[in-house]
């Protein structure tokens, strides 16, 4: 597909992505403050209803395209240890802000102007990393991209089904209303 | 925010709509959505295929999508922000910009994309966002209240 289209694609596509999290008011950042005051039910049922689909469809593209189906995100670096260290600078950085990427780019488009200022400060922070860090660790990385079904030794299939069950039947506890 | 009951209700429809959505992406031009390196290009990495730039312009039509949103919703407002919070949202902004990018898909893509895909890298990744985040938490949202 020639970029221009696909760019416009993905222009439309993203549209579409802002007007569902508007609406559905998506943010992981406040959804990590809800969990952490005992309130998560909210954003556990939004986050298992986009896992049981998206792990479906995932899964399912396989049988449409072979060279789609389940890939691994990213890279595991330094046996996960940088995931972890970056996963916590990041969990740090959305709940000093309160926006998460997704919240963030739903809060621009709602008129906050506070996040275009968190958005511009992402630059020195990406900058320091690529071309700072990054150099100096790059070296010493061991970068692997494994799935949960390959680590296991389980065929996807089982993998996926049993995960799936088990989101949905989280969801059904908690979408099942208080006994007074 | 408020929420309904059941399985049936707004936010848990849009927010299936919005995971649909990105199936078809994925089944139509074989991409999804990204989060965190979809800035990268801010510094001058495009990424492999320009993927990163892909993902970018996809970012600039969530902003896009989000105002067409909230303009219908009449819940569209410039909102200014106040001086005392600024340095708390640049350093914020700071953080995030080195967690996406110490191990790409480390941001809200784990969450949408990589705990879906069944991602070992994602599930690292929202454990440590988990600690981190409960430290600020510990630190400084609960000692306030």
């Amino acid at each position: 597909m020639d970029f221009k289209l696909l760019l416009l694609y993905g222009f439309l596509f993203g549209i579409g992505f802002g007007f569902f999290v508007q609406k559905a008011g998506i943010c992981f950042a406040h959804g990590l403050g809800e969990i952490y005051m005992g309130k998560g039910k909210r954003i556990l049922r939004i986050f298992l209803v986009i896992f049981i689909i998206s792990t479906l469809g995932f899964y399912l593209s396989k049988f449409i395209a072979p060279e789609l189906g389940l890939k691994p995100i990213g890279q595991l670096r330094g046996y996960g240890f940088y995931n972890i260290i970056s996963g916590m600078i990041f969990g740090a950085g959305i709940l000093l802000n309160g926006g998460c990427i997704l919240g963030t780019l739903r809060q621009m488009g709602e008129g906050n102007l506070l996040f275009f200022v968190v958005f511009l400060s992402f630059i020195p922070g990406m900058a320091l990393i690529v071309y700072v860090i990054d150099p100096i660790l790059k070296q010493g990385y061991q970068v692997q991209n494994i799935l949960l079904p390959e680590l296991l030794a389980v065929p996807q299939p089982y993998v996926v089904g049993s995960v799936v069950i088990l989101a949905l039947f989280w969801l059904v506890m908690l979408s099942r209303p208080k006994k007074k | 925010m408020a929420e309904k009951k059941g399985f049936f209700n707004p936010t848990l429809m849009y927010a299936g709509a919005f995971a649909v959505l990105n199936v078809i992406m994925y089944f139509v031009i074989h991409k999804f959505w990204i989060g965190g390196s979809s800035f990268l290009p801010m510094v001058g990495k495009l990424g492999p295929n320009k993927t990163f730039l892909f993902s970018f312009i996809v970012n600039m039509g969530v902003i896009v999508g989000a105002l067409v949103s909230s303009a219908t919703n009449r819940e569209f407002t410039l909102r200014m922000p106040a001086a005392k919070v600024l340095p708390r949202a640049i350093l914020g902004g700071f953080l995030i910009g080195i967690g996406v990018t110490l191990a790409p898909g480390t941001c809200t893509t784990s969450f949408v994309i990589g705990l879906p895909m069944l991602s070992i890298s994602s599930m690292l990744s929202i454990a440590g966002m988990f600690a981190g985040g409960f430290i600020v938490y510990r630190l400084t949202i609960k000692s306030q209240s």
